[in-house]
């Protein structure tokens, strides 16, 4: 997936999403260029995990599209998912297989050319080398976080989703998650983080966004914004729930 | 890669984890040698059952065994989400119910290995087949067994209930094609050539077929969450 000048790497318009009579995503319309890193901050409920889980192609948007370059994600998937990575709250992880083991499965299944080689590249960089061979079921939590991490970067995707990475990560985690985003942002890749830690999300991010019960209401550069009224705002959607 | 070289993979994958920890086909060995066994008990040790109910008795062990091992296949996959991890990858869900259903199909295989000496060493004595007629019968119940198996049980491993809600589906929509097993194997366990038993045989196929293609279409539908 490669740029064209001017049009946005991804669009959505007019997205919404219904469970039965309730409206998770209520009209939601956005663009990013490539490159950019958005955070989109909510409350619980205000839909930030069922926006992610349509652009994964997880779920079918009730009404409304979504694209990337000139993809429409739900009739073209495959050579759309290939480009794609994603953390969730779910690590994602087999259990009864090896740390090498699952980052080999999963480079292998994205058709990375070397997947052996690709996976010890990994583990070097999430600093997992030395337990390579152990189930992951037997690692501690925050390496199976890190473990996590390095899954989400198999395929060097050219868009990363992240729905609430931080929660529950050991500092060290969290210091491997700051230092992969920033390099994957410095080779432009496009990152899409929704989380509820204002702090990590602003750290990071190029691009600042509110959603609440299930539209965009706040969506600004960073660089335009005074963290402390963002702050403000923030909480004032808080309140207003 | 091309889709026969990612369901081999995928394949590959969970036969390693299953041989790694023998949790399904354990369960499902020692779950129907032991149906086995208390139906030897309860037709009266040594005496001899006639080929209906013989064919009734490997079939009801054979089948009990399998969901065992069918609900945890893919109860696996939904654990810490790996399901929705295969869901975003370049992989269609239909190479997924494939490998699945391959997988279902291998741990039938293996268990009857074992169920099917254990039958024969407790039931057989009287039977003028052997074991060697059954192939073909059990090879076409593992299909459509295996291939409706794996689309009820990604339905219900999502739920609280999968033990119970599994067989709860399973087994009345595959009662066409065990009553036929249950007619063509007495009829191989009686010594009868195969071509006598084409009138169970040919809707066996038939059913296999329609279970395969069913859940190959439908497949994609079940494992989503919309």
């Amino acid at each position: 997936m490669t740029e064209s000048s001017g049009s946005a790497f991804l669009s959505i318009s007019g997205l919404k999403k219904s469970y039965g009579g309730l409206e998770a995503l209520r009209g939601v319309d956005l663009a990013l260029q490539q490159g950019e890193f958005l955070c989109l901050f909510g409350p619980n409920g205000a839909g930030k995990s069922t926006l992610l889980k349509i652009i994964a192609t997880l779920l079918r948007p009730s009404t409304g599209q979504v694209k990337v370059l000139d993809f429409d994600l739900h009739e073209q998937p495959e050579k759309y998912r290939a480009q794609l990575g994603m953390v969730s709250h779910q690590s994602f992880l087999y259990q009864d297989l090896t740390a090498l083991e699952n980052l080999e499965f999963y480079a292998t299944l994205y058709g990375v050319e070397q997947p052996h080689k690709r996976a010890l590249e990994l583990l070097e960089q999430v600093n997992l080398t030395a337990r390579a061979d152990t189930l992951a079921a037997n690692l501690s939590r925050g390496m199976q976080q890190r473990l996590t991490i390095a899954r989400a970067l198999v395929n060097d995707p050219s868009l990363l989703l992240l729905d609430e990475p931080y929660t529950g990560l050991d500092e060290h985690a969290a210091s491997v998650l700051r230092d992969q985003l920033q390099i994957l942002h410095s080779r432009k890749r496009t990152i899409i983080m929704v989380t509820h830690n204002l702090r990590r999300g602003m750290e990071s991010a190029t691009r600042l966004g509110i959603l609440a019960k299930g539209k965009l209401v706040y969506l600004q550069e960073k660089s335009k914004v005074d963290p402390t009224s963002f702050e403000e705002l923030y909480f004032r959607q808080l309140e207003a729930l | 890669m091309s889709s026969l070289k990612q369901i081999r993979f995928l394949l590959g994958k969970d036969l390693r984890i299953e041989l790694r920890k023998k949790e399904s086909l354990v369960a499902m060995a020692f779950f129907g040698a032991l149906i086995l066994v208390l139906m030897n008990i309860a037709s009266g040790v040594g005496k001899q059952v006639d080929v209906e109910s013989g064919a009734g008795i490997l079939w009801v062990a054979i089948l009990f065994s399998s969901v065992l091992g069918m609900g945890r296949v893919f109860a696996r996959e939904k654990e810490n989400g790996c399901v929705a991890a295969l869901l975003i990858s370049p992989i269609s869900p239909g190479e997924v119910f494939i490998a699945k259903a391959l997988v279902n199909f291998s741990l039938m295989l293996l268990s009857q290995l074992i169920l099917v000496p254990v039958f024969f060493v407790l039931f057989g004595t009287n039977f003028s087949g052997g074991p060697i007629a059954l192939i073909p019968i059990l090879l076409l119940v593992n299909l459509g067994f295996s291939s409706a198996g794996t689309l009820i049980s990604s339905i219900s491993a999502g739920t609280r209930r999968n033990e119970v809600l599994l067989p709860i589906l399973l087994f009345p929509l595959i009662l066409p094609l065990t009553a036929l097993a249950v007619k063509a194997t007495a009829g191989a366990l009686a010594a009868r050539p195969l071509s006598e038993l084409s009138g169970q045989l040919e809707p066996m196929i038939a059913f296999c077929l329609i279970y395969s293609a069913a859940g190959y279409l439908l497949f994609p539908f079940s494992i989503k969450e919309d």
